[in-house]
């Protein structure tokens, strides 16, 4: 794979090796660091490397990365997405009261994230039909869906109870493997199909290249970015759903702050907050990244003050860094 | 004529781009106090070499002297501070701000860190006095009339105590009291012996403010006129040249038959009126008139991109269209104005950009390379150049960039009318004639083609027939077989078909 994508470029003229070069950096760049923090990981302390400490990071880092992938879709088509910590905390409580009342667990699951993508696409719809900034519809959203999950229950928490297959979703492991690691890598792989693979991602990259253009040669525009939104809406619910399965109560004050998680993520995964550029394998990696700085630090007994600093620092690193090699690309 | 009676005198000035010259060896001399007319046809080099005297673009060869003084400004700047004062047609004002913000942006009186607000509001009120302004200079420049807007830009040029005050087509966005009103500025401030350089298409408000004016056409300076001994019609021709041969006009027979586009009538109130136009299949209907005439208007209108009413059949069946993606439906294919912001996607792949258009069927998965089995065959045949179908198409050059978006619609298949927006712009001599050859194919294969142009022999070279549109009216048409192109040009800045 490698060696044909060097072959390609070898074949092409100055600019444009220069620019696949400067991505190849860019995204194996992120790689490297990831591996070689692992590897300092492991040398400063010994438990990282104990297939315990690995499941559990992976089991940490799995809700945010789904809310990532679907935050990746969104910032594709150069939209954002803040509702998602309110909408996944809303999918939690939504199956917990399902459950809690007897409803079925397959059901319940497709209520709860069905129920997320209707918020997105609202948003979204409202971004792209009104030509209002995504920004602010889903600010707007942010308040009001937390809002709303806090009538559900008038802010308390709800017992889920059900069966242990259900708690199994959240929160079991096949060996070392936590399911949800196993789901959030299915997630990747299946977005990752859809926007390489499908029309529809050709569209999320054209209408994110340049909505104007996209526009003009007949592209559904507006539908494409209800329906990223839609995306967004109903992982988050879904990482709603999984964490309450986890812990088998819906907490209403759950997830607060973790659209920053996911957007820190996507940007930190090299995709281009101005649309059309990127991938979801870039989030993938950092969403690990982000989680192995997170239990290295904790690892090392240093306090959640010290590790909200570093992984601010490390955040600004990469962006200056990318923006050097990329810069560097443009000009040879 | 010695330099003190010159306020500025441009001389041997050439400015060159890739692939054409815009200016060649242009004179340029004005008085003080007088109202110089620049006069010429689209592409002649007026706004090259105003931008040149402005300083937004520095000449490759040639002198300026401004009152005896040389003057080689390196920024608008530096224009702006030797007395050069230029007001734009797209005004440069910022719209959030007050009209005492515009006026003293970045020159307000300051005590401090603060600045001082009474006293620039009493300097905003003095500039809008001597214009004969009276709307507030606390009102949001956005919220001002165009008019007003225009006086607000005016007054700014004399904020900044400016000797050459050039007018960039004010007309264009005035009605006719307000621009009597800017009439009565112009000769307060000439009184003042500030001089005037007035860029107009329209001979009647040239001749009604004019003192001298010189006709530029083709990158040269081809007379200085005195308007009080000059008609009109002497001024057009001049404009025009005196070329009454045919130039390169195509020698195909015109295609017949049943016209396949048949616009009743196009309308947008204020903007738009044109009314029984039609296209036969095969045929390139060439759509002639000066900026803001209302081309781009009329194919927004028919592409669906603009709220207009439009009452159009397509092979004889009522053609409804709504939005762009109804127009591609239907057959349409528009290759807009500006192909970086409105044809392309610059951050995609050159097969990328080509292929979008054309995968809004089934099968619906590998884009990548159904897009590329799809679009080799176009793109080879247009012979665009890249590296590969997976290069930037930001990459290549403004020909090849055209290419792929006419590639775009070639690769979807079913164009039955291919609208085309100033094709050429900016494209050198080579480009543009491979791209009419690509557009001549087209229609060959039975696509009916409306090509918007500001550049009438290209036009007449290309065209079976031009339709002239003149303030949103189709006011003329012409067979470029029998029509000389000076007549064709006279009937594009008049308006009054021979």
């Amino acid at each position: 794979m490698t060696a044909s994508t060097v072959a390609d470029t070898a074949a092409q003229e100055g600019r444009p090796r220069a620019r696949r070069g400067a991505d190849l950096i860019v995204k194996s760049n992120l790689l490297l660091v990831f591996l070689g923090l692992c590897v300092v990981a492991s040398l400063l302390a010994p438990q990282f490397l104990t297939g315990r400490n690995i499941a559990n990071l992976l089991q940490q880092s799995s809700l945010t990365g789904i809310v990532a992938i679907g935050m990746t879709m969104v910032v594709l088509t150069a939209g954002i997405d803040l509702s998602v910590g309110s909408v996944a905390a809303f999918g939690g409580m939504t199956i917990a009261l399902l459950m809690g009342s007897g409803v079925p667990v397959l059901p319940a699951i497709l209520v709860s994230v069905a129920a997320g993508a209707v918020f997105g696409a609202f948003m979204g719809g409202l971004s792209a039909y009104l030509t209002l900034p995504s920004f602010m519809t889903t600010l707007a959203g942010l308040t009001a869906v937390r809002g709303l999950t806090y009538l559900l229950t008038d802010g308390k928490p709800a017992e889920a109870g059900g069966s242990e297959g259900f708690q199994l979703l959240g929160g079991g492991f096949i060996g070392y493997v936590p399911i949800v690691g196993i789901i959030f890598v299915a997630i990747t792989v299946l977005a990752a199909v859809v926007l390489r693979g499908t029309t529809f991602g050709e569209y999320v990259y054209a209408v994110g290249s340049n909505k104007e253009a996209a526009r003009l040669s007949g592209l559904p525009v507006r539908g494409v970015i209800t329906t990223v939104f839609a995306v967004s809406g109903a992982l988050a619910a879904l990482a709603g759903v999984l964490l309450t399965s986890r812990l088998t109560v819906g907490q209403p004050t759950a997830f607060n702050g973790l659209e920053l998680d996911a957007i820190a993520a996507v940007v930190l995964g090299g995709t281009n907050l101005f649309g059309g550029r990127g991938g979801v394998f870039g989030t993938f990696v950092a969403v690990l990244l982000l989680s192995v700085l997170r239990n290295l630090c904790n690892l090392l007994g240093l306090g959640s003050f010290f590790q909200m600093v570093v992984t601010g620092l490390i955040l600004l690193v990469a962006l200056v860094l990318n923006l050097l090699i990329e810069r560097r690309g443009a000009r040879a | 004529m010695t330099a003190t009676t010159e306020r500025l005198r441009m001389t041997g000035i050439v400015k060159r781009f890739p692939g054409t010259v815009a200016l060649d060896g242009v004179e340029l001399s004005v008085r003080p106090g007088e109202v110089h007319c620049l006069l010429g046809e689209n592409g002649a080099g007026k706004s090259t070499l105003m931008k040149i005297l402005a300083g937004s673009y520095r000449p490759d060869e040639g002198t300026i002297l401004l009152d005896g003084q040389p003057y080689a400004p390196a920024t608008p700047h530096a224009g702006l501070a030797a007395g050069i004062a230029v007001i734009y047609q797209e005004l440069d004002l910022l719209p959030d701000l007050t009209v005492a913000q515009n006026l003293l942006l970045g020159r307000a009186p300051r005590l401090g860190p603060f600045v001082r607000r009474g006293q620039r509001a009493k300097l905003a009120r003095a500039a809008l006095d001597r214009v004969g302004a009276t709307f507030p200079v606390t009102a949001r420049v956005g919220d001002l009339p165009i008019a007003a807007q225009q006086l607000t830009a005016i007054a700014k040029a004399l904020t900044a105590d400016a000797r050459v005050i050039v007018m960039d087509e004010p007309s264009a966005t005035l009605g006719e009291s307000e621009l009597l009103a800017v009439f009565e500025v112009i000769r307060s401030l000439t009184a003042e012996g500030r001089s005037v350089i007035f860029i107009s298409h329209r001979m009647d408000e040239v001749m009604e403010i004019g003192d001298r004016a010189t006709v530029l056409r083709d990158g040269r300076a081809v007379g200085v006129h005195d308007l009080a001994s000059t008609g009109p019609d002497e001024l057009v021709a001049a404009m025009i040249g005196e070329a009454g041969e045919l130039v390169g006009a195509t020698d195909r027979p015109a295609p017949k038959g049943e016209p396949l586009l048949r616009v009743e009538r196009a309308h947008v109130p204020g903007l738009l009126d044109v009314r029984d136009l039609d296209v036969r299949p095969g045929e390139v209907v060439g759509l002639a008139g000066l900026g803001g005439a209302g081309r781009t208007t009329l194919l927004r209108a028919l592409f669906g991109d603009l709220k207009a009413q439009v009452d159009a059949r397509l092979d004889g069946r009522p053609l409804k269209v709504t939005s762009p993606a109804a127009a591609v439906r239907a057959g349409l294919a528009l290759v807009p104005e500006s192909r970086k912001e409105q044809g392309l996607m610059l951050g995609l792949s050159v097969s990328r950009n080509a292929a979008v258009g054309a995968l809004g069927r089934p099968p619906w998965l590998l884009p990548g390379r159904t897009g590329r089995r799809l679009t080799a065959p176009a793109l080879a045949d247009l012979g665009v150049k890249a590296s590969g179908p997976g290069q930037l198409v930001g990459q290549l050059s403004g020909g090849n960039q055209q290419k792929v978006v006419l590639a775009k619609w070639i690769t979807r298949g079913g164009i039955r009318v291919l609208l085309l927006d100033e094709p050429t712009r900016g494209l050198d001599v080579g480009a543009k004639a491979d791209l009419y050859r690509q557009v001549r194919h087209l229609a060959d294969q039975g696509v009916a083609v409306l090509l918007a142009s500001s550049e009438l022999n290209e036009l007449t070279a290309n065209a079976d027939r031009i339709e002239v549109l003149y303030e949103g009216r189709n006011v003329a048409h012409f067979d470029p077989r029998v029509s000389p192109e000076n007549v064709i040009a006279h009937t594009v800045i008049t308006g009054a078909a021979p």
